[in-house]
């Protein structure tokens, strides 16, 4: 029995690893395949879950045209494949290098079968070249290219049966099964949930569906009542009946993990959400339901047994249903070798490529024309994609290297107007661009978005308390928002209702009035007045382990967080400390865009918490013991920037002192002006909003207007087109326009000698970009198999997940609306270090190294005091001599963006000159 | 006011004919302006005619054939619940045409959608002025074709299609009761004019034994629009489509368009007492069980789609009581809350979310009480309703047909036999 247990727990890993959406974390979506090398994993993965390992051709070809791959990176691609086998000649004085990019560069149409037939019969393919077709065909003839031969994966019995019958048992049982798993996890979406949920999944089945009414769910369900009163009788339980089902199936024990992974990921999303469940109980929006992978694959055999024996009436099979699988398998025709004109078509696009006339063609004898056929049998469709997409994430990954070191970097202010410490989101690359464009004293920052603060909060008007940190830590501290009680009276209380009422109707019409009307709603709740409390009280908290921080806790928090930014000796007046998150209506993906470092929550109370702590007369003095010592006239001030309407809010203005008033007035009025043009910036990637000639209050106007429209798919850009990190100081990144696909984290190596910091903050940063970026970029390779599709179909199910349309599989990734203008690449992770440091910090983190080892991510490394710039992968350091010059654009970064839609280069933004 | 969904469609559909594709911004123009054109009309109308209730109300467009004595007129009827009913399926039109617009903004099938909403529009404003059988039966095509077509909108995944087809196929079964008795009373009573029905007594000039004829084959066209027991399992199933579609059929109109021509039949009813008797029960019997159903159900769209039956259930009962003005009122009143939940149905978590801040504490009642196994997993299994068409309807008619087939083959041979394998 407890071998069933261990080979449920490996089948688990092939499932999505999304838990209930109400808090989404991004993670990598082939999280399991993260040992192997990328290139080899994406192509495994695609096969064994249906989906595409790469863009389709022409996407790539598309880039070539427009120039975002360049021939340059294709012999650099090339050169790195072939090695020294480019200069070997393949035929008739052609080299391998020369095949090989003539095919990356033009392709062969992908064509077989029925396709390729009426191609050559009823197109003008061949027309002008039916000598070389001819020649091609013979040369065929003699080449002794071994056949295809591609074992035939072992399937489910239902494809067996579907590939020979018209019948189709996963017809009857499919919507048996989710409507059954979907009530029995259900948080509260029913009103009457399922009852006796504390059996378990396998018991609750057991009690429904041997009720001699489960008799009435098809003809098909007859045999399942049996099925389930003998389980009963024989008190098997979910593992003994998942035992007893797979040798009733007749599958051999060699064969059952294998067997069971293409059972589980029939209804991937459905057994994945099992499994989070089961694993992460204190995931689950409302109540844990005991959930167990081994319970749920019960469930299904025993339907499809039940439907199986069926079928196999239906058909006219004969035998026991342990026989059927081995009876279809040896009915079914052996895969064909391919016909001639199959092998003779891409020879025949080579051959003109190379031109290749049909003389030469046909002078090959038998070894040369094994030898062509092979080699161009070796670049197939997946490796001409494989191969354009590095060259297409090298074109990208240069000119960022490109900008990087020929940026003229300025050293920050001796004491700045102000500062502002954001999360490292890539869409605050933007939000500081412009805070910096607008008042040129300003320095700003970034971190991780939860500033150290690991917490359980909530807030005054929250009826739940909810985790605030990256989804790796869990934290052990409670903190409440408390202050005056809502202040609606009874007669404040109808009047609400009815503003309700008509917001719902002015939510669909008029999204921007319905903006008005929320707030004067909160308004009148009035929540003014609410402090957070975070000093240590007794008593045990609602979750984790204390109420409250220690004043030395906060003196570390406080440290930790600023040293590394080098930010001691230059306090401003005024460190602002913004957060992050994003409102949205009609959104049950809402959360994917709120703040990855706060586990998928708002970081503003994070902010909020680390201002007061940093204010702290006790936590300064402290401070000033360890070395880092913050001027008496410098106020911490917290914050919240929502990404998707551009509200910028304060928290505990009152408390600034007054001799800060005028600073406070400042930075609130460089606030505004930068708020409006990052609206104006991220409204050039709408179709739908203004043109870019209105002014920059319009465009603030329509990013309000998205996020509270009901009707609005896209409320922001959330990360699509994320691509490259840095981690570094900012002046190293400042004046550039990264055109918000940057992650920036500020580190600052001269106070770091022995590169402790940059491991544990690497260690810290990695899992939440690598989760973004990679779940972003297989979204949007596949957008339907690894993504979830449209949003329009979706269906809101058990507050888990959503379903497309009525019922169907749990549809786990992110939303086709969220990965429109994405470009797939993978991310590069530029560290101002040096090379020897980096390399050191790599190696002492485990996760870190394999993804740098296995590619899933590019690492460089920006020598602190020199120009220079190393590559680095599991070979070594690789020095990088810059390529191409950076552009440079004078203006405020609206003369580079405006009117243009598409993603834009990498450039130096200098001010006008007056 | 039927012209005003008309232009749209042409445009669009002629676009596409021509191999041009119109812009969003040009799609949205004409659907905006036509529908509001549509709206004002129908407005006015009703103004005109609340003011001046002694006016006649057949409008005549002459008459589209004839065949012997018979006439198949292009009738229109304007009084009060037909110009009521259409102002209130422009104005949710109009919600939903906005709402769309930016819902499936670059989405593969844009026009596709628009194409099909007008169709809709045209269809149920057809059906709500429709003054004979034949333009009550031209809409009520529209309006089933245009449904299955957007419930069939994501046309490549199988499941899809699969429960587009069902409701293809209930809808065809009602629509030839419907089309029965348009043929019933052009038989009996010379003309498919519906005023008859409309205004006099129609059982007195049919006699009751007719009346009771056309009355049950209506009620089968009314049961299969309106998913009225026993054809309520294509109504989940219709869920496939964008949540706009979802809102405006199955929330908002398709759903009411069975009640609404119930309502235009009542008189019917007068003096048929066992019509009247069957329609309660339906209409009881369709309440309560979805009632029960929606209680279990998990997902949004499918909670919804019962609580909307629910209540369709109970207008039916309140028609065939005879209480034809609140009936009127219960639709109106329905079809604008109902459309309103639906179009927010994705916004479930967000909402749920405030609702419990609000409350400070789990919001909804939970209720764990002992129900038993089997009203459990009948509620569960939606009654067992499709399987029961399978088994009494469907698999029959397999026999039937493979009977038939059968038999076709030993009589005349097998002309295709040697074309297949």
């Amino acid at each position: 029995m407890t071998d069933i247990a261990h080979l449920v727990d490996h089948v688990a890993h092939v499932l999505p690893a999304q838990g209930p959406i109400g808090v989404f974390i991004h993670h990598n979506t082939l999280h399991a395949w993260e040992d192997q090398r990328f290139e080899d994993a994406v192509v495994r993965a695609a096969r064994r879950l249906g989906c595409q390992p790469f863009l389709p051709e022409d996407a790539y070809r598309e880039e070539l045209r427009r120039g975002r791959i360049g021939h340059r990176d294709v012999d650099a691609v090339l050169e790195e494949a072939l090695a020294a086998r480019a200069d070997e000649a393949v035929v008739d004085g052609i080299t391998r290098r020369e095949l090989w990019r003539l095919l990356l560069l033009h392709g062969i149409p992908e064509a077989r079968g029925a396709r390729l037939s009426w191609l050559l019969s009823e197109t003008d393919v061949l027309e002008g070249h039916t000598d070389l077709w001819e020649a091609c065909l013979k040369a065929i003839g003699r080449s002794s290219h071994p056949p295809w031969s591609i074992a035939p994966p072992r399937r489910r019995h239902r494809d067996l049966l579907v590939a020979t019958s018209d019948v189709d048992p996963d017809e009857w049982t499919r919507p048996v099964q989710i409507r059954f798993v979907g009530a029995y996890l259900d948080q509260g979406l029913a009103r009457w949930p399922m009852p006796g949920r504390e059996r378990g999944m396998y018991g609750c089945f057991l009690s429904f569906y041997g009720d001699s009414a489960a008799r009435r769910c098809g003809a098909w369900a007859a045999g399942l009542v049996d099925l389930v009163v003998d389980d009963r009788r024989a008190g098997r339980d979910g593992a003994a009946s998942l035992v007893r089902s797979l040798e009733d199936l007749g599958v051999p024990p060699t064969e059952w993990q294998e067997f069971l992974e293409n059972e589980a990921l029939w209804l991937r999303g459905w057994a994945g959400m099992v499994r989070q469940l089961e694993t992460r109980p204190d995931r689950a929006p409302a109540l844990a339901v005991p959930a167990r992978l081994v319970d749920y694959l019960a469930v299904q055999l025993l339907l499809s047994r039940a439907a199986l024996r069926h079928a196999m009436g239906l058909a006219r099979i004969e035998g026991p249903l342990s026989q059927l699988r081995t009876n279809l398998q040896a009915h079914e025709p052996a895969p064909a070798p391919p016909p001639a004109t199959e092998r003779a078509w891409p020879v025949f696009h080579a051959a003109q490529l190379c031109g290749l006339s049909a003389d030469r063609v046909a002078v090959l004898d038998a070894e040369k024309a094994t030898v062509l056929e092979t080699e161009v049998a070796q670049i197939d469709g997946l490796v001409r994609r494989r191969l354009l997409h590095v060259a297409f994430e090298r074109r990208l990954r240069h000119r960022f290297y490109d900008a990087l070191l020929q940026n003229v970097p300025r050293p920050p202010a001796r004491r700045p107007a102000f500062q502002a410490m954001f999360c490292l989101d890539d869409r605050e690359e933007s939000f500081r661009r412009h805070l910096e464009e607008v008042e040129p004293d300003v320095e700003t920052f970034g971190t991780a978005g939860f500033f150290g603060v690991a917490m359980y909060f909530r807030a005054a008007h929250a009826a739940h308390a909810r985790p605030l940190c990256p989804v790796v830590l869990k934290p052990e501290h409670y903190v409440a928002e408390v202050g005056d009680a809502a202040t609606s009276s009874p007669i404040l209380r109808p009047v609400l209702a009815a503003l309700r009422m008509t917001a719902l109707v002015l939510r669909v019409l008029f999204p921007w009035l319905h903006r008005n009307v929320s707030r004067l709603q909160h308004a009148l709740s009035g929540h003014a007045g609410a402090r957070l409390r975070i000093d240590r009280a007794q008593g045990t908290p609602p979750l984790g382990k204390h109420v409250g921080f220690t004043v030395d806790e906060m003196a570390d928090i406080v440290r930790g967080q600023l040293a590394p930014l080098g930010i001691a000796g230059r306090f401003a007046r005024l460190v602002l400390v913004l957060g992050h998150g994003s409102t949205s209506l009609n959104n049950p993906q809402e959360s994917a865009y709120d703040c990855g470092a706060c586990g998928g929550g708002r970081g503003g109370p994070n902010g909020r918490a680390f201002a007061q702590m940093a204010n702290d007369p006790r936590v300064r003095a402290r401070l000033a013991g360890r070395g880092l010592p913050i001027p008496e006239d410098t106020w911490f001030v917290g914050g919240q920037r929502n990404s998707a309407n551009n509200d910028v809010d304060l928290y505990d203005e009152d408390l600034v002192p007054d001799a800060l008033r005028d600073d406070l007035e400042r930075v609130r009025r460089t606030l505004e002006i930068a708020r409006r043009r990052e609206s104006h910036e991220r409204c050039r990637r709408f179709e739908s909003a203004p043109p870019s000639w209105f002014p920059e209050a319009a465009s603030l106007l329509h990013v309000q207007a998205r996020s509270a429209d009901l009707a609005q798919p896209r409320p922001e850009c959330g990360h699509a087109t994320n691509a490259v990190c840095v981690i570094g100081r900012r002046s190293c990144t400042r004046g550039l326009f990264l055109d918000r696909r940057a992650f920036l984290v500020s580190y600052d190596a001269t106070c770091d000698a022995d590169g402790a910091a940059l491991a544990r903050l690497l260690a810290a940063v990695t899992p939440v970009l690598a989760g973004i970026n990679l779940e972003y970029f297989f979204g949007f390779l596949d957008p339907t198999g690894y993504g979830c599709g449209t949003k329009l179909p979706h269906n809101v199910t058990g507050l888990l997940g959503v379903m497309d349309g009525a019922q169907s599989d749990l549809r786990t990734g992110l939303p086709w609306q969220m990965l429109e203008i994405h470009e797939p690449v993978r991310l590069t992770i530029l560290v101002e270090a040096t090379p020897e440091v980096l390399r050191r910090a790599v190696e002492r983190d485990a996760y870190l190294g394999r993804l740098v080892r296995g590619r899933w991510l590019y690492l460089a490394a920006l020598h602190p005091t020199e120009r220079r710039l190393f590559e680095i992968d599991d070979a070594g350091e690789h020095p990088y001599a810059v390529e191409e010059p950076l552009p440079v654009v004078r203006g405020p970064s609206r003369t580079h963006y405006a009117g243009h839609a598409e993603h834009l280069p990498f450039v130096r933004i200098e001010p006008e000159v007056a | 006011m039927c012209l005003a969904p008309l232009v749209p469609l042409a445009l669009l559909s002629g676009a596409a004919v021509f191999g041009r594709r119109a812009s969003e911004n040009a799609v949205a123009a004409t659907i905006r302006t036509s529908i509001i054109a549509g709206s004002i009309a129908a407005g006015v109308a009703l103004v005109e005619r609340i003011a001046n209730p002694s006016a006649t109300s057949l409008l005549s467009y002459g008459q589209w054939f004839s065949y012997g004595e018979d006439a198949f007129r292009l009738d229109f009827v304007a009084d009060a619940p037909a110009l009521g009913f259409a102002l209130l399926s422009t104005g949710i039109c109009g919600v939903v045409a906005a709402f769309s617009l930016s819902y499936l903004h670059r989405e593969r099938g844009f026009h596709r959608y628009f194409v099909q909403f007008c169709l809709f529009t045209l269809g149920i404003t057809l059906v709500a002025l429709a003054g004979s059988i034949e333009v009550l039966f031209a809409g009520w095509e529209l309006l089933g074709l245009s449904s299955v077509l957007l419930v069939g909108f994501f046309h490549e995944r199988p499941a899809t299609v699969a429960n587009a087809l069902r409701v293809f196929t209930v809808y065809r079964a009602s629509d030839a009761a419907m089309l029965s008795a348009a043929v019933l009373l052009h038989h009996w009573a010379g003309s498919g004019s519906l005023s008859l029905l409309f205004s006099g007594a129609p059982t007195a000039a049919l006699g009751p034994g007719r009346s009771l004829a056309i009355v049950l084959l209506l009620m089968i066209a009314v049961a299969g629009k309106s998913a009225l027991l026993p054809f309520s399992g294509w109504l989940p199933r219709a869920m496939e489509g964008p949540t706009s579609s979802s809102a405006v059929y199955y929330g908002a109109l398709s759903i009411h368009a069975g009640c609404f021509l119930l309502l235009r039949a009542e008189p019917l009813l007068v003096g048929v007492w066992l019509a009247r008797l069957l329609a309660a029960l339906a209409g009881a019997m369709t309440a309560l069980y979805a009632a029960l159903t929606m209680r279990v159900q998990s997902d949004v769209k499918s909670r919804l789609s019962y609580a909307a039956l629910t209540q369709v259930g109970i207008i039916v009962i309140e028609i065939s009581l005879g209480w034809t003005t609140l009936a009127f009122l219960h639709i109106v009143a329905h079809a604008s809350l109902r459309l309103l939940q639906f179009l927010g149905a994705p916004n479930v978590l967000h909402d749920l979310h405030e609702l419990e801040d609000r409350a400070g504490g789990r919001a909804g009642r939970r209720v764990t009480r002992k129900l038993p196994a089997w009203l459990y997993l009948f509620a569960l299994e939606r009654g067992f309703v499709d399987a029961l068409l399978d088994r009494m309807v469907v698999r029959p008619f397999f026999v039937v047909a493979g009977w038939l087939d059968r038999l076709d083959r030993r009589l005349v041979g097998a002309p295709d036999e040697g074309g297949r394998r």
